[in-house]
């Protein structure tokens, strides 16, 4: 927030642009929103502010909705009130529960849109915020515009709030932050200067001197743990982050490795191809390298020679910390994205092994936030 | 002030009978034309960015200039360039009957499409199209030049600055992150994907003919396929390009897993493959 929207603000007042709450709501939002992410935000504060209503940040099915503060405000309310029985996630489900908490969401936007009528609930708001919007602002008949609580209970913004998880759109925006120019396309570029001083030495016969062009050179190196149990939950959210990071960079190579990374790499998914760690670390120490993976094992995968899981291995003589630790001194630009949210890397399985490796290199988790987070990372070095 | 009044104060935009416009974006519109804005859309392809600035071109009856950036766009060039080559060969053997002059510089000069909206007699529409794909140096040097409507002329030390201030549009597949400064010069709008009723109101106007329990039927296994999760979903323009070949060879029926010309609708070959296969997509999921 600047002055300057402040005063455009005031301005587009002055000239008469928001008439109405609804023209206001789309005036605010295109004053003060310049990105996608903040949209849903935006919305969820305009339905608050003028509604009284208090729309949690997660999206309609997603089971997040229960650390809500807004629906367990709503539910301790319901509750008192007698509306639901004393233990109702036993006696009606969790998901009865949440249906009947966007069901009650929906009547309440539904009350506030079209017609002219009182805005200001005073009371009967069942998620605890009464006298919020008890300025009374009248909606004057029927609008021209769609209703703006009509087009915030639409949500369609949701998906890009940067709280959600990946999905196509953003994590190319995320990872678009990231490039590195330097002079290394053909001699196509005509360097007028250097021109003008060639021909002048020749006796003002000309000779046209091209400088290279100048192009985005960027490595990436993506390490994806895409073996065990314990990674099967998130193959998807990988398998989405792979193929955007594909159409990003103009060289990007993905090996594979399970649960940790020891003497071999492999070229496949089905880790059949291997590639000896020792090559990737003869890579340009400017190459970019992600891995990806849950850092979720047991101790001894970690700390111990001949740590891997698997009986038959050959590669483990030394253990994966000496690996890790050797890729970190290689490669400065390394960060490892786990697909684990944060809040939950020290109360989930592999909380030892999470802060053990996070302690060697950098760790961001694998949502929209923790990707910008890393790239900022990787910028910064 | 009602709004009436508000319309009689500055030309605005309406709609066309060619290009379905929802309320929401025509009040945007209006609201960057009265505060004289750069109106920066996003949005899927085929949400009809692009169509838009033609839209509002027609409709004001202003003539449309075009930037089409490319990601070789250093920056100046978008306002002019100075033909060196031309200059230094007509030093070297004379201009000849061009008429052109070696020691006047704007003999030389090729105006860019920012450099002939600021000249022009009278307003125009300027679009900056995909800005996105220049890098963000070149952005960050437009900034100045699209709030102020000027830019200088480095050779010779001199301002060109627009008579008429142009009504800006740009537009932005979000291929590359724009940078704050330059978002802050726009007002943004990111534009939703349509919903299944003004779908209808879209198809309408390029197939008023359509039978319409075919197009339900149609919407339904549209909607149901940008569901699925491929690579690249279909958008507007696949939607409307699987209809005419439709019209062309009209099934009997439509079977969510047989659909004919699927090649209109999915572009990328693992999609197509993944529909072949039927394989379902795991839901995703995260943190619980």
């Amino acid at each position: 927030m600047s002055l300057k929207y402040v005063v455009e603000f005031y301005q587009g007042i002055k000239k008469g642009l928001a008439y109405d709450l609804d023209s206001l709501f789309l005036y605010a939002k295109l004053v003060f929103i310049k990105r996608v992410e903040d949209a849903d935000n935006f919305e969820r504060a305009f339905a608050f502010h003028f509604y009284g209503i208090d729309i949690p940040a997660v999206k309609e099915g997603d089971p997040e909705l229960l650390y809500t503060q807004q629906f367990r405000d709503w539910l301790k309310e319901a509750i008192d009130k007698g509306e639901l029985p004393k233990h109702p996630q036993w006696e009606l489900g969790l998901e009865e529960l949440t249906r009947r908490f966007w069901d009650t969401l929906k009547k309440q936007m539904e009350a506030h849109h079209g017609g002219s009528k009182w805005i200001g609930t005073g009371g009967s708001s069942p998620f605890g915020h009464s006298g919020q919007a008890t300025k009374g602002i009248r909606m004057y008949g029927e609008s021209q515009n769609r209703s703006a609580v009509k087009v915030i209970g639409q949500r369609r913004y949701v998906d890009y709030s940067s709280s959600n998880s990946l999905k196509g759109d953003n994590i190319r925006q995320a990872l678009s932050l990231m490039k590195n120019m330097l002079p290394a396309g053909a001699y196509s570029q005509l360097d007028v200067d250097e021109t003008i001083r060639k021909t002048a030495r020749n006796g003002g016969e000309i000779e046209l001197i091209f400088s290279r062009e100048v192009l985005d050179k960027i490595k990436v190196v993506l390490l994806l743990d895409n073996g065990g149990s314990s990674m099967m939950p998130w193959v998807d959210l990988c398998r989405l982050l792979f193929s955007k990071m594909k159409d990003r960079f103009r060289e990007f190579t993905p090996y594979y490795f399970h649960n940790s990374i020891y003497g071999n790499l492999y070229k496949d998914p089905q880790r059949l191809n291997p590639l000896p760690t020792d090559k990737l670390l003869l890579l340009s120490p400017e190459t970019r390298v992600f891995i990806v993976g849950d850092a979720s094992m047991a101790p001894e995968e970690l700390y111990r020679p001949k740590g891997s899981i698997y009986m038959d291995a050959n590669d483990d003589e030394e253990s994966s910390l000496v690996w890790l630790t050797r890729l970190k001194n290689r490669f400065s630009h390394l960060v490892w994205l786990n697909p684990i949210a944060e809040h939950e890397w020290d109360i989930t399985y592999g909380n030892w092994t999470i802060q053990k490796i996070s302690q060697i290199i950098h760790m961001e988790d694998l949502s929209l936030k923790g990707i910008k987070k890393a790239v900022e990372y990787l910028a910064n070095r | 002030m009602t709004k009436k009044k508000l319309m009689g104060t500055t030309a605005s935009f309406e709609g066309t009978e060619r290009y379905y416009l929802n309320e929401e974006l025509r009040s945007i519109v209006n609201m960057a034309l009265a505060m004289e804005k750069p109106l920066l859309l996003t949005g899927e392809p085929g949400t009809g960015k692009t169509q838009l600035a033609f839209e509002i071109a027609r409709d004001l009856k202003m003539e449309l200039i075009e930037l089409r950036a490319k990601s070789t766009i250093k920056g100046e060039e978008v306002c002019y360039v100075q033909d060196t080559v031309l200059r230094l060969n007509d030093a070297r053997f004379g201009t000849g009957d061009t008429g052109r002059d070696v020691s006047r510089f704007f003999d030389y000069v090729v105006w860019g499409p920012i450099g002939r909206a600021f000249r022009a007699d009278k307003k125009v529409v300027l679009l900056l199209d995909e800005i996105d794909k220049t890098e963000s140096d070149v952005q960050d040097n437009l900034l100045d030049v699209l709030e102020e409507c000027q830019f200088a002329i480095r050779e010779v030390n001199q301002m060109v600055k627009a008579a008429n201030k142009p009504v800006i549009i740009i537009t932005s597949n979000a291929k590359r992150e724009l940078s704050d400064p330059f978002l802050r010069r726009c007002f943004c709008h990111h534009i939703p994907f349509p919903s299944v009723d003004e779908m209808k109101k879209i198809v309408d106007l390029h197939f008023p003919e359509l039978d319409l329990n075919f197009l339900e039927t149609a919407l339904t296994v549209f909607y149901e396929l940008r569901e699925k999760g491929f690579e690249k979903p279909p958008a507007t323009s696949e939607f409307l390009n699987w209809l005419e070949a439709l019209k062309i060879d009209r099934p009997e029926s439509l079977e969510a897993d047989q659909l004919p010309y699927i090649g209109t609708l999915l572009k990328r070959t693992n999609d197509i493959l993944q529909y072949r296969q039927k394989k379902p997509n795991p839901p995703r999921r995260m943190g619980w």
